[in-house]
């Protein structure tokens, strides 16, 4: 109960700052925060797969990238607005995560992830080669917004509400009896077979979801960008939100979108500063790794073990209680 | 296209796949003993054919070339067995995601230090005077380093096969792909063999990274061109199999190179629609054993 009410003060706070930030911020800052805000979007969608269902995809870029060419495709080739291309994207990128879903889960574990890489690496050569289609490694830029949209305040608050619209409905599907069976075939993929969960088909319904919302994640990116190109379906870009969700904690709803910020803001001051960004993440992820598996998240709940009186409950060792302090505040976020 | 032009392609091909089985091997064998699936493996390749312009540049002429064989791969290993006492240890028995998010650490780690080392100008390499140029058999002109890098593939291969079947070292390394618990149980020191292991792999990749130097351009971002490639070889072969590397890697290289001369816009993707139809087909790969990952 009292992780409920913190998880919701949390919510409240964070949209708050969500709200207001704008009359702080100029404009180049808004432009962080809207890939913020976006990929707070694409890493939920992947903790769907990882955090809750126990799959590593090497995929989840290509239906992000999807996404992202279901928005410039329809406005190029037929001549639909962004806006109605919006609509495309989390069905494309769910179609096809159907699709694919059905072939890489002819696998598991490990040798599932493997499948995915190539799968993904196939639909990123589409998009590399298909010249005809995708106008291949340019890339198609200039995509006309409608005129509402074109001040970045305006479009900032259009990805926000389209934020909060996605983490409001991943979170309600986490907490059903749905999200419930996910977890429990990630604690035990074969107790959960015994039990008569259908694995598999819940496998697939998590990747679908999953990949659907990478695809919405990635119609946002088409607004911020006014484009798409071909790297966004690459692998290399999978890893962002594995990232995202390791730096802010795999074990909860939360933790993705925190990790979103904290990730977005460090790119931005390193890469402002210093030449070498990979080599500061290379190191802040190794640290998380090796010393706060469960990232920031576990890290807060740990401090907060230590320092409040009563919760003496916490073993260091075990990946995170559990429990998911989502949510309930979502609500307000929208 | 002519007879003779074909017969230049598969041999393209298969030089590719020499480079290819020497690097991919190593990635199997880590995985093999050690569960773990090293993505920072291209970045040792990419660190072996970085320092092997170096070691060449110092010596110069031939004895720079053959010094950088012999050099490198050490140096190559010694990083590797540095990245698993300083990091990878840390994480065995923990979750497989947070070795192989590890791993992913030191790719992003290594490139950037190779980029501050090197900077962003592609470096070449050179073959020496011997190993250049071409040799006719009957009405083809073979290109000289192109059987050289196939004779070193199969040296390497032999080499393997004998470290694993007829030594002591070999035999844990067998005993650790089957159960590495047990090996503990009987009295191997696991710790060291893991070290060995992961440094050899290390090696492995870095002589490819050498051996590759002369036929490609030295630039970054091979590291992730060439492990999304052997990723291709060791998913079709089977991880952790020997024969099922060498035939995975023939099989890409091959593939590739015909590829690129017919389809060439679609080279890659018949490579990975091979890679998914193997899989498939055969969930292990070719020769891979079915088993817990």
């Amino acid at each position: 109960m009292r992780r409920r009410l913190t998880a919701s003060t949390g919510w409240a706070i964070a949209a708050l700052v969500a709200l207001l930030a704008p009359l702080l911020l100029n404009e180049r800052q808004m432009f962080v925060l809207m890939s913020i805000v976006i990929l707070a979007v694409f890493a939920t969608s992947y903790n769907v797969l990882l955090g809750y269902t126990g799959m590593v995809s090497f995929a989840h870029a290509a239906y992000y990238g999807i996404g992202a060419y279901a928005v410039t495709l329809a406005w190029v080739h037929l001549g639909w607005s962004p806006l109605a291309g919006f609509l495309l994207a989390p069905v494309a990128a769910g179609a096809i995560g159907y699709v694919t879903g059905l072939v890489a889960l002819r696998a598991t574990r490990l040798y599932f992830s493997l499948l995915t890489l190539a799968i993904g690496q196939l639909l990123f050569l589409v998009a590399f080669q298909w010249r005809g289609l995708t106008r291949g490694d340019d890339g198609i830029f200039g995509m006309q917004l409608p005129l509402l949209l074109q001040p970045a305040t305006n479009r900032y608050y259009f990805l926000l509400a389209l934020a909060a619209i996605a983490l409001a409905i991943l979170s309600v599907a986490m907490r059903s009896p749905f999200g419930a069976t996910l977890r429990a075939i990630r604690e035990n993929r074969d107790r959960a077979g015994f039990l008569g969960i259908k694995v598999k088909r819940y496998e697939l319904a998590a990747f679908t979801l999953g990949t659907a919302f990478a695809g919405w994640a990635g119609g946002m990116y088409a607004f911020f960008d006014r484009g798409s190109f071909p790297l966004l379906l690459d692998w290399t870009t999978s890893a962002d939100p594995i990232f995202t969700t390791l730096i802010g904690g795999l074990n909860s709803f939360a933790g993705p979108v925190i990790g979103a910020v904290v990730l977005g803001l460090l790119r931005d001051f390193v890469t402002r500063n210093f030449l070498y960004f990979n080599v500061v993440l290379g190191t802040v992820l190794l640290a998380i790794i090796l010393f706060m598996p469960g990232g920031i998240v576990e890290g807060v709940r740990r401090l907060a073990a230590v320092g409040g009186p009563g919760r003496r409950r916490t073993q260091p060792e075990q990946p995170a209680d559990r429990e998911q302090p989502a949510a309930a505040g979502t609500r307000s976020k929208s | 296209m002519t007879g003779e032009a074909l017969v230049l392609q598969v041999m393209t091909g298969l030089s590719r796949a020499a480079v290819l089985f020497i690097v991919a091997s190593g990635l199997s064998l880590v995985f093999g003993a050690m569960r773990i699936v090293n993505i920072a493996h291209g970045s040792f390749y990419m660190v072996g054919a970085f320092v092997a312009v170096t070691v060449a540049g110092w010596l110069g002429g031939v004895v720079g070339f053959v010094g950088a064989l012999l050099v490198v791969p050490l140096v190559v290993a010694a990083l590797g067995g540095l990245i698993e006492v300083g990091a990878l240890r840390r994480l065995y028995g923990k979750e497989h995601l947070l070795q192989l998010l590890a791993t992913f650490a030191f790719l992003l780690i290594v490139s950037d230090v190779v980029r501050f080392i090197y900077g962003e100008r592609p470096q070449s390499l050179r073959a020496p005077p011997l190993l250049s140029g071409a040799t006719r058999f009957g009405d083809v002109f073979f290109p000289r380093y192109s059987l050289f890098l196939m004779a070193a593939a199969v040296v390497i291969g032999l080499g393997l096969w004998l470290l694993l079947s007829r030594t002591g070292l070999g035999r844990d390394i067998r005993a650790a792909v089957s159960d590495p618990e047990m090996l503990g149980m009987v009295g191997v020191n696991v710790s060291r063999l893991f070290t060995v292991v992961f440094a050899l792999g290390a090696g492995l990749a870095g002589l490819g990274g050498v051996l590759a130097g002369p036929q490609t351009t030295i630039l970054l971002g091979m590291d992730i061109d060439i492990i999304v490639e052997s990723f291709a070889v060791v998913i079709i072969g089977g991880l952790g199999s020997l024969v099922g590397t060498a035939v995975g890697a023939v099989l890409v290289g091959v593939t590739f190179a015909l590829g690129i001369t017919f389809i060439p816009s679609a080279a890659l993707a018949i490579v990975f629609v091979v890679m998914v139809a193997v899989l498939v087909w055969r969930p292990y790969g070719l020769f891979g054993i079915p088993q817990e990952a």
